[in-house]
């Protein structure tokens, strides 16, 4: 066993992810419920619940490429355009909409120096807790992904080609705690 | 030996105040027989003068050390060389009691400076208090403790009152003070070697026709300028109503040394409003009520801890709490809530270092403001709070409020200029130099006092107010007379913090067994360097509207720290710089109303058809309505950027800044897209729009694992937590609650956002290598059209 459990599931970007059943380690970690938490001191933090909409109704340009959601001539999402190359051409996201709905999504600092199968107890660090909610409700998100000439479809010369939408509906499982901490040289 | 209070001049002090002095006599007219015919009560005696009396100086001792009273006077408000008038009428009445009625007309009491011995140079400035007065006053032998006491009945009404602060030329003042007073039944009593000064009921009505700034050094005690003839500019006005009653005990003897005075107190707010107008738009106080006590003040004129002369005022502890029933806020008159706060000034010890509670008041203000100013070397030690928040029945608590620190606080009357190398503004300057101290918040409370402590204080971070801080503060805030229109506050201020330790998120610092490490995630290592140029703040018919003119500042966390604050390990160091122009805030009563959580409907049952939850949040509540407008970088300092740095060379204090890797996202702007002003330029007035409705609801909380929970409490998996104090832990689970059940959800937050923006843009994010410099990974990024709604309510993990 290494001294630091959670190297096995690697580093990125110096934050290490835990999520309980969206993550390949599933199988070598143990979820604390609630009542082994009741031994863990630092027991602050918040619950969150509510629900996100991106573009429900359009948004606040108006011109000859945005408008209302009822103009079917024009599109009313947000867009997000990036370049990666000096003078080159931009990567869009273009359309963004939907909205997106969850209860219990929890955040809070805390230690952990048992459980998880003894490795706790050798990680002995405090984390960042995120507890994920148990469902993320997905309701008419879509998004275009598209390669444009302009930054703005609006800029002399704008030519965009859409390379395909993305739309999703439904109920998304996640379950457990992200924990994020430092790692490396600060 | 007692302290002793003389004038510099010779005449003892009591020439001041009693008609006596050869020029007074000299000018008093003889009363005839047909005159004294319109004149009431004449079996006792009427004295009616015209005042006009001054000292070089009034002096205090104390153990040896001086505080003196400058350019005293006594004459006319109206002309600086002209005399009060003044009427008194003496009845010895049947009841053996001395009446004194008394009329009082255009007076000024004022000193234009005061000095210690140690630093005759320096002047605290000067202060002018303008009355007419009429009243009466009626005392009676017999005391509430013994036959030798006196008994004081006292009423009048002031009118055309001022009371004004002047440093350097520049004053600031309250005009037109109308003040009704009624206080029957004060006693007066020696108990041992203590004053005992009761008074069982002061009533009484004020009001402040508005508080003016002059910059002009030819004015003094006037509502216009002398020069332009235009009225002077106003914070606002005041007014309010009192009944208080009070019990004061005055002794001999100070802190330091054997001379000075002791004062102890209790004071009990039986009702009181309190109006601040704004052009006729108001933020109200109503409904307050209260209790004061003041144990073991001191009054020295004694060193402070840095060695400086300074008049000293001293306190064992102060305690009480206050009740504001309504806090209402703008012209039309909508309710924010309910507040309830109790507090303790005490001494403690924070982090191994005492903390009492100590004012030393010195001369000099700021060092280049001019020879006169105040200088308030300051010690606070808030040993608890309970600070309750109220709104539509529903109640939070943030409890375990704790702040300490010292340093000085400088005040000056300053105009627009430079003086000695440093930018001076219009209004009253509040400096601060060396002031370092902290406060943190223990956890959460909701319900009422007895209710389990619970985290949470996070969520005052939505305020922009940090769970806990430690700072160290240099710089300064003035408020200038004014708003965007009319009356209201115009600030210019220049804050640097260093050394700061900035909790993001808390965990109690007590949870019961004794002060723990308190566990967070920390900005540390902070250091915080901000300016707000013309920034106006006015009252309006919505609320309270703040429009910046220009603001520009950079944070810069050494360290972003988890667990302890001080050995937590980091997740390197973070800078975010803003540069804004013509951003804007507007806070308005009343927060969401009726809200569909999680669905879409307009009522109810549309809501619940949607698989929403409909929300009735009330009328009361917060809307805060935010436009930041983020400007194009101009310099390294004016700018909007992000920079995260890792990997870092250590250096004997910790790691060194800018000797890693860093990613930096810089000149991020808004932009309305297009020029419709056509100047030439993309027009930036739209910025980032947000409103932020906040009410403290009952919110739905589920459990999310089978079995007991950390309390104990037994439940399934999305079985609903119900509040019920009937149970040990203060809840239960249930699977599916009633309707009556749904009314004990927890409390909590309730936020509903609404944010948008045409465009938000980065000019480029780079990679920064120490050695290799920096390498632009993304040449720009463009957001557009985007508007976000969001209902999210966040209660407290208990």
């Amino acid at each position: 066993m290494s001294k630091y459990p959670f190297n096995r599931l690697g580093y990125m970007a110096g934050l290490i992810l835990l999520a309980a059943q969206v993550s390949p380690a599933q199988a070598e970690l143990n979820l604390l419920n609630d009542q082994a938490l009741s031994g863990i001191s630092g027991q602050g933090g918040i619950y969150l619940s509510g629900d996100i909409s991106i573009n429900e109704d359009g948004g606040p340009i108006q011109n000859t490429y945005f408008g209302s959601c009822s103009d079917t001539t024009k599109r009313c999402g947000a867009r997000l355009a990036y370049q990666l190359k000096e003078g080159g051409g931009w990567m869009v996201l273009d359309d963004i909409r939907g909205k997106f709905s969850f209860e219990g999504l929890t955040l809070r600092v805390r230690k952990i120096d048992s459980g998880f199968g003894g490795d706790g107890a050798l990680f002995n660090r405090d984390v960042l807790e995120i507890g994920l909610p148990n469902f993320v409700r997905y309701d008419s998100v879509t998004f275009k992904l598209a390669t444009s000439s302009t930054a703005r479809p609006t800029d002399p010369g704008f030519q965009q080609t859409d390379i395909f939408s993305v739309e999703m509906q439904g109920d998304v499982v996640l379950e457990g705690n992200l924990l994020v901490f430092p790692t490396g040289n600060p | 030996m007692k302290p002793s209070v003389i004038t510099r001049a010779g005449a003892p002090l009591i020439a001041l105040l009693v008609p006596v002095s050869p020029s007074v006599l000299a000018d008093l007219q003889s009363l005839d027989d047909s005159a004294m015919a319109g004149i009431s009560g004449q079996s006792g005696i009427t004295m009616e003068l015209d005042l006009a009396a001054t000292a070089n100086s009034i002096s205090y001792f104390d153990d040896g050390s001086g505080i003196h009273l400058d350019g005293f006077r006594i004459g006319a408000a109206s002309d600086p060389n002209g005399r009060a008038h003044q009427i008194y009428k003496i009845d010895i009445l049947d009841d053996a009691s001395l009446n004194l009625d008394f009329v009082v007309q255009d007076r000024r009491i004022e000193f234009t400076d005061v000095r210690l011995d140690d630093n005759p140079a320096a002047s605290m400035g000067g202060v002018f208090f303008d009355h007419d007065l009429d009243g009466n006053l009626r005392l009676s032998p017999g005391g509430s403790l013994s036959s030798s006491g006196y008994t004081y009945d006292v009423s009048y009404q002031m009118t055309n009152g001022r009371l004004g602060y002047r440093t350097n030329g520049n004053e600031v003042f309250l005009d037109g003070i109308t003040m009704d007073v009624n206080a029957p039944g004060m006693t007066l009593d020696v108990d041992g070697s203590t004053l005992v000064l009761a008074s069982p009921s002061v009533t009484g009505s004020f009001s402040v026709d508005a508080i003016r700034y002059s910059n002009n050094p030819l004015n003094h005690g006037v509502s216009s300028d002398v020069t332009s003839g235009a009225l002077l500019p106003s914070y606002g006005s005041l007014s309010g109503d009192f009944d208080l009653s009070s019990e004061t005990w005055i002794a001999a003897g100070g802190r330091f040394g054997d001379e000075g005075i002791r004062v102890d107190g209790s004071t009990t707010i039986n009702s009181a409003n309190f109006i601040y107008s704004d052009d006729g738009n108001s933020i109200a106080l109503l409904g307050m009520t209260g209790v004061n006590t003041v144990d073991n003040l001191r009054l020295d004129v004694a060193l402070d801890w840095q060695g400086r002369q300074s008049l000293a005022l001293t306190v064992d502890s102060i305690s009480g709490n206050l009740d504001i029933q309504q806090v209402q806020l703008g012209g039309n008159g909508g309710n924010l809530g309910q507040i309830n706060l109790d507090y303790l000034f005490a001494d403690q010890t924070i982090n191994g270092q005492a903390y009492t509670n100590a004012v030393y008041l010195q001369g000099g203000g700021n060092a280049d403001a001019g020879s006169q100013g105040l200088r308030l070397a300051a010690q606070w030690s808030l040993a608890n709070a309970n600070v309750a928040y109220t709104e539509d029945g529903n109640r939070v608590i943030f409890s375990g409020l704790q702040s300490w620190g010292q340093g000085d606080l400088t005040v000056d009357v300053t105009r627009n200029e430079v003086l000695n190398g440093t930018q001076f503004y219009d209004g009253l300057r509040i400096g601060f130099e060396g002031v370092k101290g902290g406060y943190r918040i223990n956890g959460l409370k909701v319900g009422d006092d007895d209710a389990p402590l619970q985290g949470g204080t996070e969520l005052l971070l939505a305020l922009g107010v940090f769970p806990s801080y430690d700072f160290e503060i240099d710089g300064q805030i003035t408020l200038g007379a004014g708003g965007a229109s009319g009356e209201g506050l115009t600030i210019n201020s220049d804050i640097q913090i260093t050394n700061g330790r900035a909790a993001l998120v808390a965990a109690p610092y007590d949870e019961g067994n004794g002060e723990v490490s308190q566990k967070g995630l920390w900005a540390t290592e902070l250091n915080y360097d901000t300016h707000v140029r013309e920034m106006t703040v006015d009252v309006t018919d919505d609320g309270l509207a703040i429009i910046k003119g220009e603001a520009w500042g950079t944070m810069d966390i050494g360290n972003l720290r988890v667990g302890d604050k001080v050995e937590g390990n980091s997740f390197g160091r973070f800078v975010v710089q803003n540069y804004e122009k013509g951003s804007s805030m507007t806070i308005r009563p009343g927060g969401a109303d009726n809200v569909c959580v999680g669905g879409s409907g307009t009522d109810a049952s549309s809501c619940a058809a949607s698989g929403g939850l409909w929300e009735m949040r009330g009328e009361e509540g917060v809307t805060v309505s935010l436009k930041q407008v983020f400007a194009r970088a101009i310099s390294d300092t004016k700018r909007n950027a992000f920079i995260w740095e890792t990997n870092r060379s250590q250096g004997a204090g910790g790691p060194e800044n800018g000797t890693g890797t860093q990613l930096v996202l810089n000149d991020i702007h808004t932009s309305d897209g297009e020029d419709l002003d056509g100047d030439g330029i993309e027009d930036n007035t739209f910025g980032i729009q947000t409103d932020l409705s906040v009410d403290i609801y009952h919110t739905k909380v589920v459990k999310k694992e089978d079995g007991a929970d950390a309390n104990g409490v037994v439940g399934n998996r999305g079985d609903e937590k119900i509040m019920d104090t009937s149970t040990a832990a203060g809840y239960r689970y249930v699977a599916a609650p009633t309707d009556t059940e749904k009314a004990d959800r927890p409390l909590g937050f309730a936020v509903q956002a609404h944010s948008r923006f045409k465009e938000l843009s980065v000019n480029n994010i780079d990679l920064v290598h120490p050695t290799g410099g920096a390498a632009t990974a993304i040449y720009g990024v463009k957001m557009q059209n985007m508007d976000i709604r969001a209902n999210l309510t966040a209660t407290p993990i208990q």
